[in-house]
């Protein structure tokens, strides 16, 4: 609160937009956003950095090194909105699809097919890897473990696969196009989580148990390959462009 | 573009979502079947099974066609204009 005489900066009424101290857009590219969502989302990030920039000016606070949303109204408004529309959702479901809720288990009779509930197919597909397990010829041709072994331990190495995640270090990038690798990484993940899901339902499925078996191991690489792909490509849009300039302002590491 | 992406994704999942509610009450014979939501419809009783079972299949067919030609018709036009037009 120094001075108002300094602050001309608009935040309601007018375009409120003020150009980056930085990076002052060409007019071909203000062209370019003069419509539709585009311009809103410019606005909008563009009035945000502005009123956080008047916000540092006049603050006598250890400078913030994170630009970021007030949580009243704009966080507010928004999980509200997330709120009611997924509270909606689940109204409309339960009242237009009704469960329907069937006979009572019997407990004197084993079901011919026993599965975990669906969340656990991927572990449960991992229990049926025997045709991976190596026949070693130092053996005689015999097995090292066997195929249950073989399946618990593939099992430990996936789920330490996924402890390890949180302590690498992958950088500030939030979003995929911004890290196409790894999101080719999370994309593999669960492409491999669905079809081991697959794979471990292979009584039900209607094909080749022995080409369901190749594709489970082969559909999630392709579906990574393609990721990066798709994430490499959509790097040149504008909106990348954009919120690189945005997301500049984290702290580094 | 990105207009046109959310009103596609606007219609796939709209009329989807009526597409899958209509479909539960005509075209699952029970929750418990591995055909649910694509098995035949019964004969209509009433005017409003009809209608629903009509409806179901404007919905489902509103969802594919609008997809395609907010995402691939209209982007595509587009991009024909754009490379036909002189200068």
């Amino acid at each position: 609160m120094t001075d108002n005489d300094t602050q001309d900066v608009e935040t309601d009424g007018g375009t409120g937009i003020v150009a980056p101290d930085d990076e002052t857009p060409t007019w071909r590219e203000r062209k370019e956003r003069t419509e539709g969502l585009s311009r809103l989302t410019y606005e909008y990030f563009e009035r945000a950095r502005s009123e956080d920039e008047s916000l540092r000016r006049e603050s006598d606070y250890v400078e913030r090194d994170v630009l970021a949303f007030p949580t009243w109204p704009h966080e507010t408004v928004r999980n509200l909105a997330l709120t009611s529309f997924f509270v909606g959702m689940i109204i409309f479901l339960s009242a237009t699809l009704p469960p329907h809720i069937g006979d009572p288990a019997n407990p004197n009779s084993t079901p011919a097919i026993i599965l975990p509930d669906w969340y656990l197919y991927w572990s449960f597909g991992l229990l049926k890897l025997g045709p991976l397990n190596p026949e070693l010829a130092i053996l005689g041709g015999q097995k090292l473990m066997a195929d249950r072994t073989y399946g618990v331990l593939a099992n430990g190495i996936v789920v330490g696969a996924i402890a390890i995640v949180p302590f690498i270090n992958k950088g500030s990038a939030r979003r995929p196009v911004e890290q196409p690798f790894w999101a080719a990484v999370g994309v593999f993940g669960i492409g491999l989580a669905f079809t081991l899901s697959m794979l471990s339902v292979k009584n039900l499925m209607p094909m080749n148990v022995d080409l369901l078996f190749d594709l489970t191991f082969l559909v999630p690489p392709i579906m990574g390959i393609v990721t990066y792909a798709v994430l490499k490509t959509m790097r040149e849009g504008y909106m990348y462009d954009l919120n690189r300039r945005y997301y500049r302002l984290r702290p580094p590491k | 573009m990105a207009d046109e992406f959310i009103k596609g994704m606007a219609l796939f999942c709209g009329a989807g979502l009526a597409w899958m509610v209509l479909a539960g009450w005509y075209r699952t014979p029970s929750f418990e079947s591995p055909r649910q939501l694509i098995a035949a419809p019964p004969e209509p009783n009433t005017v409003f099974d009809a209608i629903g079972i009509f409806l179901n299949d404007v919905f489902f067919w509103t969802a594919i066609i609008g997809a395609l030609t907010f995402w691939v018709l209209i982007p595509g036009l587009r991009q024909l204009r754009d490379s036909t037009s002189p200068a």
